[in-house]
């Protein structure tokens, strides 16, 4: 494994020269004979369709790199998009009959519950799905979809405009109407992440505490990252649903960032992937899947601030993973039934 | 020629009996390709919107479902107050530029024009971010410019708000009205306003109360186009009202799309614009047509231009204010944004970067192909459309199949179905099977065709009213059919019609996302898809850096444009 020193090494120089580490050492990695078989079949494929929701564009896009540099002669098309936009464009792919995904990232579990109901995932439970850290294992014994992304949600500020000691300690701190016009909030009707957040939050305090930070004015974008955006420009000071991934690697070049871990504990949010029925290129949808759950994937996540997925692979230095902080997460069932629900709440009490 | 000589003569004698014309299935075709593209979609759209998505069956419940809910019908209102506010804003800018560069002797005149055309150019969401950068209420740069100057504790502008959305619209939909009004302008004779003079009126009093009035069909008209345009937008609402926090028409039929899926339901949901720009055409032909405007006549008279004296230096000032709301300012940041590292950190030397432009072109694996799919798309759209609007004005204007107007009123139909509707009609009736176009470029070339065939038809209609049609009955007495009369007389007489209406067409094109949004697959997807996709993360380097691929790539077909076909085409072929 003298990639993994290698690797080391590169993470303590800055975030962004690893991010234009374009190319990696392929004949290092550990491939299983499985892959080695659907690397063959993948071949004449010749391409894989991702739609993921799990990460920003950066962060995808350094995977479907990684991904073809691993695999060549396999083009990664990958088309970052919010949960909910994704999973509407594979409804109106199956409805059309048209296929035009092959690999599904959705950070919305719900999806995949409703998918396997209806019979529209293929099975497959990948090699590399038992390597996982135990808390990731067997989300579905059945096999039809696995989890292969992880990432907490905080409280992001911005530190030129506040001081730690003034922010936000809790997520109830966020209805003080001193926080008014200083809010930035994600949509749970296009992020997956935020869908989750806003579960998880109506189930500590009520819907109550939706009424009360809608008095406070917050700015709403649509992607969960996009609140991070809003901190940079100091258009916002608090992000109220606060990407952890995405706010560490906006700090880590140079942007006045920080984010906290709420006393109540961090929203983890746990984004599984899944291979749609029919769709045009199966074995390089498997390939994929079982890429995303290498070594190798994991430290892409791990440079971008997202969680591990792999024992083998820690979080950077100075960041927080999963493992440090207090996190609290609803259940499946909970996110199932309740992100459609929340979403039409969240419509009458915001106005979008 | 000699040889097209060789040809007509060795070719059959003239044909007495239309029918028997071997170019009579091409009209047939013709007929065929409009009812495909513009009929059954349309109609499919009506339907779906009273059929049951299970059973098939006819049903209210689609329409009780979409107004059902007092959130639903605010979008309603919403979006007739956004129309109508860029309406009247729009003329405010458009009127008085176009009267300007007409019939004065305002300074700079070239330029403000070149201007107005950059606006044409500039996407309305592109536009948006541009404002999103100078106007948002903390970090915004006018703001943060004001809070500078003052020692105000807050800005003074906020995009995110009615107001701020009508603005930014307003600015991208101004040359419309400019282009109407001043192609009237530059048909009205000045005998009228010398008559006035005459009789002692004034040069402020005649031009309010003769010139003006005169070109007030054109106005209005550039007032409904614009107001139309603004309702069918998609990119620049979503961007700006929806962190302003309201809805309008077609934010909401957005929503209809997420999961469950509910065309129907978004069928029934977009039954109102189609009404409200049904109706706007209706006003603009029957109220206003009617009235007979014979002195704005295109024949005779000349134009004489009103002397401002030190009122000139007010009017360009005003035109330059106009310019600097819809190009300067936005252009300015975008590129600000496009060359940094992070856009807030404003200008420096520490802050540039062309990282955003490698990242796009060479690390984004969507990006190479969008800006191909974008420019091939658009040029294999303008050339479509013009094929077939001069097929069909030939037939029109000749008169070669009975109600040959039905084919000029399909058309102009597209013209009052917006976007976002379209889209949805193509979606129903062609993304299934047994046509299965869904995530293909050809349904994405077949509804910008759709789309844009009104600005084709009517540069090809206004063309072929132009040639005398002995020229071509010359070719058919020599023997010639009527397609050798096309190609060998009509389209060299009419290229350079043709070549204006081409980038009229294409520029609209490269930048259409309204249509474009629910029709693109992962390997078709276009620039402007692209731009939304970032815009939703926030990603404003990024996206600035492609938006400014976008214009430049536009900018330099333009000028090619330009260059073969004289740069007033914008104007006279309008």
């Amino acid at each position: 494994m003298a990639h993994i020193s290698r690797r080391d090494v590169l993470t303590t120089g800055s975030a962004l020269a690893l991010t234009a580490l374009g190319t990696r050492n392929a004949f290092a990695r550990e491939v299983t004979p499985r892959q080695k078989e659907l690397y063959e079949f993948a071949k004449k494929e010749g391409e894989v369709t991702w739609y993921t929701a799990h990460s920003n564009d950066t962060t995808a896009q350094a995977l479907g790199r990684d991904f073809e540099a691993a695999f060549p002669g396999i083009k990664a098309n990958v088309v970052r998009t919010t949960a909910q936009v994704a999973y509407q464009r594979l409804t109106q792919e199956q409805r059309a009959n048209a296929m035009q995904v092959d690999v599904f990232s959705s950070t919305d579990i719900g999806h995949y519950v409703a998918l396997k109901e209806k019979s529209l995932l293929e099975k497959y439970i990948p090699d590399n799905a038992g390597k996982l850290i135990e808390v990731y294992k067997n989300y579905d014994p059945d096999g039809y979809f696995t989890v292969t992304s992880a990432g907490l949600i905080g409280i992001g500020y911005n530190t030129e405009k506040l001081k730690e000691a003034d922010a936000p300690k809790n997520w109830s701190d966020l209805t003080d109407p001193k926080w008014k016009d200083k809010i930035a909030l994600g949509h749970p009707g296009f992020s997956g992440y935020v869908g989750t957040w806003v579960v998880t939050l109506k189930k500590l305090y009520g819907w109550d505490f939706f009424e009360k930070l809608a008095k406070n004015n917050p700015q709403i974008g649509r992607s969960i990252n996009d609140t991070v955006t809003m901190l940079n420009a100091g258009e916002r000071i608090v992000a109220g649903s606060g990407p952890n991934g995405t706010a560490m690697e906006s700090a880590a070049k140079g942007n006045p960032l920080a984010m906290i871990y709420p006393v109540d504990g961090s929203v983890l949010i746990i984004a599984p992937t899944g291979i749609p029925k029919g769709v045009k290129h199966p074995n390089a949808a498997k390939l994929f899947v079982e890429y995303l759950l290498t070594v190798e994937a994991s430290q892409i996540w791990v440079e971008h601030f997202n969680e591990s997925m792999r024992p083998e692979v820690k979080a950077l230095n100075g960041a927080k993973s999963a493992a440090d902080v207090k996190t609290i997460r609803p259940s499946v069932e909970e996110i199932t039934k309740g992100i459609p629900e929340v979403i039409k709440q969240w419509r009458d009490t915001f106005g979008v | 020629m000699t040889a097209a000589a060789d040809h007509l003569s060795a070719a059959a004698p003239p044909r007495r009996f239309r029918l028997a014309d071997p170019s009579m299935i091409l009209w047939i075709a013709m007929i065929a390709i409009l009812i495909f593209l513009i009929a059954s979609p349309m109609v499919r759209l009506v339907v779906s919107s009273f059929q049951d998505p299970e059973t098939g069956r006819l049903t209210w419940a689609n329409y009780i479902e979409a107004y059902g809910r007092a959130r639903h019908l605010q979008a309603l209102w919403n979006t007739l107050v956004f129309g109508a506010g860029v309406a009247v804003l729009a003329c405010l800018f458009g009127v008085p530029l176009a009267w300007a560069i007409s019939r004065t002797d305002m300074p700079a005149k070239t330029f403000v024009r070149l201007m107005v055309f950059g606006a044409f150019i500039i996407p309305p969401y592109l536009g948006a971010i541009g404002w999103i950068l100078l106007a948002g209420p903390n970090a915004g740069w006018l703001n943060k410019l004001w809070i500078a100057l003052t020692g105000a504790d807050h800005g003074i502008f906020n995009v995110y708000s009615m107001t701020g959305l009508i603005v930014v619209v307003a600015v991208t939909s101004f040359p419309y009205v400019f282009v109407f009004t001043s192609s009237a302008l530059d048909l009205v004779s000045s005998e009228m306003e010398d008559a006035a003079n005459i009789l002692g009126a004034g040069t402020l009093r005649t031009t309010f109360r003769v010139t003006l009035p005169l070109v007030l069909p054109a106005i209005v008209g550039g007032l409904i186009i614009s107001f139309l345009e603004a309702i069918a937008l998609f990119g620049a609402p979503a961007l700006i009202a929806l962190p302003a926090r309201f809805q309008v028409v077609s934010t909401q039929l957005w929503q209809f799309f997420e999961y469950p899926v509910r065309v129907e339901q978004a069928a029934a949901y977009a039954m109102p614009l189609l009404l409200i720009t049904i109706f706007m055409f209706w006003v603009q032909r029957t109220v206003l047509g009617r009235r007979g405007y014979t002195t704005v006549s295109g024949k005779g008279g000349e134009r004489r231009i009103t002397r401002l004296g030190s009122w000139r230096w007010v009017m360009l000032g005003y035109a330059l204010f106009v310019c600097a709301l819809a190009v300067f300012l936005p252009m300015l940041v975008l590129t600000q944004a496009a060359f940094a590292k992070a856009w807030g950190r404003g200008f420096s030397i520490g802050n540039l970067s062309l990282q955003n432009f490698r990242y796009l072109l060479f690390e984004q694996t969507q990006a190479q192909q969008a800006i191909v799919n974008t420019f091939v798309y658009s040029g294999i759209t303008a050339f479509a459309a013009i094929g077939l609007s001069l097929a069909i004005a030939y037939v029109v204007a000749r008169k070669l199949v009975p109600w040959s107007n039905v084919l000029a009123f399909l058309c102009m139909a597209p013209f009052v179905i917006p976007g976002i509707v379209l889209a949805i009609g193509f979606y129903a009736a062609y993304a299934p099977p047994p046509l299965a176009l869904y995530g293909t470029g050809t349904i994405l070339v077949l509804a910008y065709v759709t789309r844009f065939l009104p600005i084709a038809y009517t540069s090809s209609a206004a063309g072929m009213r132009s040639v005398n049609p002995e020229m071509e009955e010359a070719v058919r007495i020599l023997g010639g059919g009527r397609l050798t009369a096309i190609r060998r007389v009509l389209a060299p007489l009419l290229k350079r019609n043709l070549a204006g209406a081409w980038i009229l067409v294409f520029i609209p094109a490269a930048r259409e996302l309204s249509s474009a949004i629910f029709l693109v697959g992962p390997n078709t997807r276009v620039i402007s898809v692209m731009l939304f996709d970032l815009s939703e993360e926030g990603n404003f380097e990024v996206l600035a850096a492609l938006g400014i691929i976008l214009l430049v790539v536009t900018l330099v077909i333009a000028a090619i444009g330009f260059k073969a076909i004289g740069r007033d085409f914008m104007v006279r072929s309008s």
